[in-house]
């Protein structure tokens, strides 16, 4: 315990902790409240009209507002599997279309019911289900299919306001680290360490997932394994994630991080110059180049937010979900 | 925080007890990891030795003891998982002996339920027991003669593909169980014992070809059993990479711990399978053994970290243990990690005994089916808990600037900024 002792002696007096006030009153509480407006905002609009047209720019909005939060893995967004529930990708086994189908085979009435509608398999849920739905060819907005797309519009809604109001506690939780009835927290040195990993798992996600999953191998690219390529989204994911990182990475920051903040701007030049929504191009030399480029750009992100916050506060990446295989 | 603040004075108040150090903790680690790889090798010779009773006369009765020497053989391995994430020789191996899931009608025949080639996977049905010649890839496979080297070379993750499992324990359940085609409901593979027979006794074809496969496939099994056992002896390579270096060992024993326990046995294998309802999802699907599966992966977290296992015989290996040498740095992180261990093998362990009595893991997935979702997710939660607690514990040793995986900024911090 002396040496524990001696240990924190030694943080304190050399190195900083995240600006915890900023991170939640600029980056969580925003970005948390914008995902339970738009997606409030796409289930309205779904119960107005279901038809594909009329949705699809709630989807997008919705999708957009999620990608904000989406990197925020602990606490409300990690319980009862809200994040898997909410999006449900990687999909190696394509899980997704199967749920769809045998919901719509069976005429099933869970849609008709919002609590046991939470109960089906997070395949059929979330902006992947509504994905497949709003662009595949199986949608008509009279039948089945129209209640379906409502029932996961509601159901995202209850989710994200379900996570909103549990951040209101956990902001609490994480402000009184340290505290004597805090059994989450321990430390504030323990809520810096859960942002840093949430940060990098973040990153890594993006550059592992959303890029290496389509890049697949130089003999062997995978194009159609591209995130939410249905609805075009697979670059705008990369860039909205990108942002949201940033974000979270500038508020926690407590001193200037410029190798990062030069390392994002890399990879959104390299992006906005991609052209290529879908990643397409990974299946010819040059375009799945330009793909590795900006894998590449990502990965000095990385880097250089582990040299500047993980490196300037003392902080190593803890455990994340992306651990296993 | 008032237990903090007693371990606090009782640490400051009584002398440490005398320690061995991190050298014995990290040998200890390495007996255990040698007990495990040899126990899973002789299980595993046991195994073979049933497989070639089976193909030589078929029966029901072979057919059950070699299920029944499968079964066994999943025991000390499984505790063995705790092993991969922290040790590279293991995690580059393991994809040979425990990959999961699988597109099993790579291997041989499948329902028609099971559906055809799928965007992910164009060899999902190529049933490589009713065909002695196909194209894989663009290239002409001659696979008459199942062998060994077929099942490792060519066929396993053909085309690059993960879910084209070829080899390995799931590939041999597969083979003794077939599929299991009661959804979530009770009941396990129900593949024929004349599957294996001969003449006019064999039953959905090409018995002598799925014998010969289930024969390569297991005596592959031995094969890399054999290698991965050699790498933990002394001087096995396994062994020398931990030992090497004193912290960077210690810290692999804590990255296989929570990695395991985290992102790998709560995350991918236990919630995603409640989250997606789905039996497929079940870890030893054909089997229905999905319950010991994880309780051994469990045990195998609460072995390392207490320095102990009960081998296949009853005998102990056991020596200085990561457990005490965290409690001589913080007694209450260690005290904080043994009850979150001990915890979630109860966890664990009620799963097993509502499995064994009759309610199956493929039951538990049911939508709706909120006890089985209870015990499930009260297990999961358990293994979260306790990755904090392995967190703590890795910051109760001041090895956090370790680094739970290589980074070129870490090793080098430099380099981002060229």
């Amino acid at each position: 315990m002396k040496s524990l002792i001696a240990a924190v002696a030694v943080c304190v007096a050399t190195t900083a902790h995240a600006d915890l006030p900023h991170v939640l009153d600029d980056h969580i509480r925003p970005a948390i409240a914008n995902f339970a407006n738009a997606s409030a905002a796409l289930h309205e609009v779904a119960v107005q009209d279901c038809s594909a047209p009329a949705v699809i720019p709630a989807y997008h909005q919705a999708f957009d507002a999620w990608l904000g939060a989406s990197h925020l893995t602990f606490g409300p967004i990690e319980r009862d599997g809200r994040a898997l529930a909410i999006a449900f990708w990687p999909d190696s086994r394509g899980a997704c279309p199967k749920a769809l189908a045998q919901l719509i085979a069976d005429a099933d009435p869970v849609v008709d019911d919002p609590v046991e509608f939470a109960e089906v398999s997070v395949a059929a849920r979330g902006f992947f289900g509504l994905e497949h739905l709003l662009y595949g060819d199986s949608f008509t907005a009279q039948d089945y299919t129209c209640r379906l797309v409502i029932a996961i519009a509601a159901d995202l809604e209850r989710m994200a306001g379900d996570i909103a109001t549990d951040w209101a506690d956990y902001a609490q939780v994480m402000t009184s680290a340290g505290a004597e009835d805090n059994t989450t927290y321990l430390a504030p040195r323990e809520v810096d360490q859960t942002l840093y990993t949430a940060l990098l798992t973040g990153v890594e996600f993006t550059k592992d997932q959303r890029l290496g999953r389509p890049l697949g191998t130089f003999d062997r690219p995978r194009p159609t394994r591209a995130e939410a390529r249905r609805s075009e989204r697979s670059l705008r994911n990369v860039v909205l994630s990108l942002t949201a990182l940033r974000n979270l990475a500038r508020a926690m920051a407590d001193a200037p991080i410029p190798a990062s903040e030069a390392a994002f701007d890399a990879a959104f030049d390299t992006a906005a110059a991609l052209d290529d929504p879908i990643f397409a191009g990974v299946s010819n030399p040059t375009g799945r180049l330009r793909v590795e480029i900006l894998q590449q750009k990502v990965a000095y992100v990385r880097d250089a937010l582990a040299a500047e916050i993980g490196g300037g506060m003392g902080l190593s990446q803890g455990f994340n979900s992306a651990d296993g295989d | 925080m008032k237990s903090l603040t007693i371990a606090m004075a009782l640490t400051a108040t009584t002398a440490l007890p005398a320690f061995a150090g991190k050298a014995e903790v990290l040998n200890t680690y390495a007996d255990i990891a040698q007990a495990g790889y040899e126990d899973s090798l002789t299980t595993a010779r046991t195994l073979q030795t049933a497989v070639e009773a089976l193909i030589a006369e078929p029966s029901a009765e072979a057919l059950q003891t070699a299920r029944a020497a499968w079964l066994a053989a999943r025991v000390p391995y499984q505790q063995t998982e705790v092993f991969r994430f922290g040790n590279a020789i293991v995690d580059d191996w393991e994809g040979k002996v425990n990959a999961w899931p699988l597109d099993e009608g790579l291997i041989d025949y499948v329902d028609a339920a099971y559906g055809g080639a799928t965007d992910e996977n164009e060899y999902a049905v190529l049933n490589v027991v009713a065909n002695p010649e196909f194209t894989l890839s663009g290239t002409d496979i001659d696979a008459s003669d199942i062998t060994p080297e077929l099942i490792s070379e060519t066929l396993h993750e053909a085309d690059e593909v993960e879910s084209n499992v070829a080899s390995g324990y799931h590939a041999i359940e597969f083979l003794l169980w077939g599929q299991d085609l009661n959804g979530t409901e009770h009941g396990a593979g129900n593949r024929p014992w004349t599957d294996f027979g001969t003449g006019d006794d064999c039953t959905n074809n090409n018995c002598d070809r799925r014998g010969a496969y289930l024969q390569a496939a297991t005596d592959l099994l031995v094969a890399d059993l054999e290698w991965m056992a050699a790498q933990w002896a002394e001087g096995g390579e396994g062994r020398t990479a931990v030992t090497a270096d004193e912290d960077a060992g210690i810290v692999a024993i804590l990255t296989g711990m929570g990695s395991l326990s985290y992102g790998e046995q709560a995350g991918e294998r236990m919630k995603l399978g409640v989250m997606l309802n789905d039996p497929e999802e079940e870890h030893d699907c054909f089997s229905d053994n999905t319950h010991n599966s994880h309780y051994y992966d469990g045990l195998g977290v609460q072995n390392v970290y207490l320095g102990e296992y009960v081998r296949v015989d009853g005998t102990v290996v056991s020596g200085e243990s990561l457990s005490s040498l965290v409690a001589a740095a913080d007694a209450a992180t260690d005290a904080a990690l043994r009850t979150a261990l001990s915890h979630t093998m109860m966890e664990l362990g009620q799963i097993k005994t509502a499995a064994e009595a009759g309610f199956s893991y493929d039951q538990m997935l049911e939508r709706g089916n909120e006890a089985g979702e209870a015990l499930i997710m009260g297990a999961v939660d358990g293994l979260v808990a306790q990755t904090r607690e392995i967190e703590r514990a890795v910051s109760a040793l001041e090895l956090d600037q370790i680094g739970f995986e290589g980074s070129d900024s870490l090793d080098n911090p430099n380099a981002v900024f060229q």
